[in-house]
């Protein structure tokens, strides 16, 4: 289950003002004190994440059940996906919380954000408050509390009940089971909001009072120069969004007690990945599956960057 | 604004990099000797071992103390426990063998026995017996087989047997104006039953769970009617018309709203001290035949007056419903304190002292005379006693033992109540999930 994108090192080309002899020396020993610097990272890279990295693009190609040796049976992980049931009936959960999720997370953080860009009383008060879900929404705990939120006897319920609509279990129905994790992804919506915060946060004020001027509303200033110069931002969003939603586990996994039910509505991708590796020994077939998500978010992230060009404005330019 | 392309760019693939490497480095190649010769458990009792157990607050507690006995009793030896629900520990447990850091003790019962066994990461206890690390003078010899592998050796040793058991919530089965099922009833009687107590229950509770998913009762039933569970190569034994007759009677009970819904049992909590049954909602349910005591326990946590009882399985023309289900403690072979988790396996099973403070909490005591003194015990609880009392009449009826097959936990458990949540929510016909259930656990059944 361990992968990486090559991580970027971005570095000025060299210019060569100076004479090349003592250019070079300078720049040899300045590099070798960066590798120094830089080798306990490195050491963690090589050991930690490619290392086993490797091993389990080894491992997708064979039949291991983590007790005992692998054996090798060329693509036959991959074939198996194609009718496996289970394996499909995970992907179509994960696309359509992908598609769902990433969407509405990037809109209630938006909005939240423009909320808390305005001037009010008590502002950093409720920029902590907001921002408090995020720090506890991947935990256990809140996934466990929401099973007490949206179970039949939840407070969900209660509160209906209250308004005299009679609804049955949330999470124990496989029509809505999705969208219990869904909100629960919205709800820690923080660390989005504070991205768009930022972003609000350095657009020019001269360029809402010229268009002030030039008599454009608050929708129009919005859609004119708010999004715009956003766009950046919400790139990043979208895409660190996309990638998170992708791997989704957690909510899933504790929200339906490990098992992706009732009736595979909750099943996905990361959660039968596990319980393929896990709970039935299949490392070998766990491990193609890793691999497939690999090249199905590089694909993604390379799809996005490319379409990039298209719609996202950057101040540099 | 100064976000630049690249800036950004680095920011993304250096946070998407942690992100992919989130679950962390796993998978470390494993392998690994196991060590060859046999281990006969004797040497220095002394240094630390780890413990591992299934099971809720109540045996936690009780586990725990009888692992301070064992170190106040061996001196210069130190023993940290571990435990989990039940799914979560097995989860857990193949994660740890995998990475060769299995603890030195852990519970294990015939169910999941042969995923370990067949993959030789367990100690035969065999040779101890013969050194004497390990006794075995109390227990009756049948119920020592019960641990024992597919290849005949002594894997782990039973310190308990269990029992599926249907509980009773006896307050409400009065309310319902029925009579409790007399000793030797049908499968049929039992439905006759259910159905009966569903139309004079109060709102807000039901007859039974939805159990069509369980294998408990489905193990029971096949018992009961002569149908062989798994054959001898470790494959499914009963045929798809046995399995859609068996189906077809809960989806009648569950359509007839004679069990709780499909929705609420799907969300249900795990552990027989958390479900509907000790919540008061169910007049019954199958449940362990140990799990009485902590049910007992949390209804009357809630004060509302319930109480329970605990009866034999539904028999059939092939006699007795019901299977033993022993637990004992394994030594894996990665074990590198052998003396000392033997000491502790041994202890475990036959000190009086720690038998009586662990009081037959995951079925009745295996050892003899640990189980005639908690018989003897005054102050042995009522709902104790019951449990006990169950067992030797169950036991009295020769109960069979069944040998699971590799894979019986991760397949044929899964996939049983994956395919009949298809039926209960409308997806899949009776027929189609059964011949569904039937392809997949067959594949994955028999290692």
């Amino acid at each position: 289950m361990t992968q990486q994108l090559a991580p970027g090192i971005i570095a000025d080309a060299p210019g060569s003002q100076w004479s090349k002899g003592t250019r070079s020396r300078s720049k040899r020993r300045e590099a070798l004190v960066a590798l120094l610097f830089l080798t306990p990272w490195l050491i963690g890279l090589v050991l930690l994440t490619l290392g086993p990295m490797l091993y389990s693009l080894y491992l997708s190609f064979t039949d291991y059940d983590l007790l005992s040796a692998p054996t090798w049976v060329g693509l036959d992980n991959f074939v198996e996906m194609t009718t496996d049931p289970r394996f499909l009936a995970s992907v179509g959960v994960t696309l359509i919380y992908v598609a769902v999720s990433v969407p509405l997370l990037l809109v209630v953080s938006m909005l939240v954000a423009l909320l808390l860009n305005s001037k009010m009383k008590f502002l950093t008060g409720y920029r902590a408050l907001f921002y408090l879900p995020s720090l506890i929404g991947a935990s256990v705990a809140i996934a466990a509390l929401w099973r007490q939120v949206f179970g039949d006897e939840g407070l969900l319920n209660a509160f209906l009940a209250f308004l005299g609509i009679e609804h049955g279990s949330w999470v124990g129905n496989p029509d809505t089971a999705l969208g219990t994790i869904v909100v629960l992804t919205v709800w820690a919506f923080g660390s989005t909001m504070i991205i768009f915060l930022a972003g609000l946060r350095q657009v020019p004020g001269e360029l809402y009072e010229a268009a002030s001027v030039d008599g454009a509303g608050p929708l129009r200033r919005f859609f004119s120069i708010t999004v715009p110069m956003l766009t950046p931002l919400i790139f990043f969003n979208a895409l660190m969004g996309t990638i998170n939603a992708f791997q989704a586990f957690t909510g899933a996994y504790v929200i339906s007690g490990g098992t992706g039910g009732p009736v595979n509505s909750t099943l996905f991708y990361t959660l039968y990945l596990y319980q393929r590796g896990f709970a039935q020994l299949d490392m070998g077939y766990a491990s193609a599956m890793a691999w497939l998500l690999v090249l199905v978010l590089a694909a993604f992230t390379a799809l996005f960057f490319w379409s990039s060009r298209y719609w996202v404005f950057y101040g540099d330019k | 604004m100064t976000w630049t392309r690249s800036a950004l760019g680095v920011l993304a693939l250096g946070t998407s990099a942690l992100l992919l490497t989130g679950c962390g480095a796993s998978g470390d190649g494993g392998g690994g000797g196991n060590g060859g010769g046999a281990n006969d458990g004797t040497g220095e009792i002394t240094g630390s071992i780890e413990i591992a157990w299934w099971g809720g607050d109540a045996r936690n507690e009780k586990t725990n103390a009888v692992i301070d006995m064992f170190v106040e009793a061996n001196e210069g030896v130190e023993a940290n426990g571990q435990s989990a629900d039940f799914q979560a520990y097995f989860d857990r447990l193949n994660v740890q063998a995998a990475s060769q850091s299995l603890p030195c003790a852990v519970q294990l019962q015939g169910r999941q026995l042969n995923d370990y066994t067949s993959r030789d990461l367990l100690l035969p206890l065999d040779p101890m017996i013969e050194s004497g690390a390990i006794d075995v003078s109390d227990i009756p010899e049948a119920v020592v087989d019960a641990g024992r592998g597919e290849d005949g050796n002594l894997y782990f040793l039973p310190y308990g047997a269990a029992y599926d058991a249907v509980g009773i919530n006896t307050t409400l089965a009065e309310q319902a104006g029925v009579e409790l099922p007399e000793e030797g009833y049908t499968w049929d009687d039992f439905v006759t039953f259910l159905e009966d107590a569903a139309a004079g229950l109060p709102e807000g509770t039901r007859a039974i769970d939805s159990n069509g998913g369980r294998p408990n009762f489905f193990i029971g039933w096949t018992q009961a009617n002569g149908k062989t569970l798994f054959s001898e190569d470790g494959k499914l034994g009963f045929s798809q018309d046995d399995l859609v007759e068996y189906w077809t009677m809960w989806e009648d009970l569950r359509e007839a709203g004679v069990t709780e819904t499909a929705e609420r049992t799907a969300e249900e909590p795990s552990g027989p001290d958390q479900g509907y049954f000790a919540n008061g909602q169910l007049m019954s349910d199958t449940i362990p035949g140990n799990a009485l005591t902590p049910v007992t326990a949390v209804l009357e946590g809630k004060g509302e007056g319930h109480e329970v009882t605990t009866i034999a399985y539904p028999s059939g023309p092939e006699g007795s419903g019901n299977a033993l289900y022993p637990s004992g403690f394994a030594i894996p072979a990665s074990c590198d304190n052998v003396p000392t988790a033997a000491a502790f396996v041994d202890f475990f099973t036959n000190d009086m002292e720690a038998g009586l403070v662990f009081a037959s909490d995951n079925g009745a005591a295996t050892n003899t005379a640990v189980l005639e003194a908690q018989l003897a015990d005054p102050e042995l609880s009522e709902t104790k006693k019951h449990e006990l009392e169950l067992f030797q009449e169950i036991v009295a009826n020769d109960p069979p033992t069944i040998v699971f097959p590799p894979g019986y936990q991760a397949t044929f458990e899964a996939a049983f109540r994956q395919a009949y949540e298809q039926i209960a929510f409308g997806n899949q016909s009776v027929e189609e999930a059964a011949a569904a259930f039937i392809e997949q656990a067959n594949a994955g059944l028999g290692g």
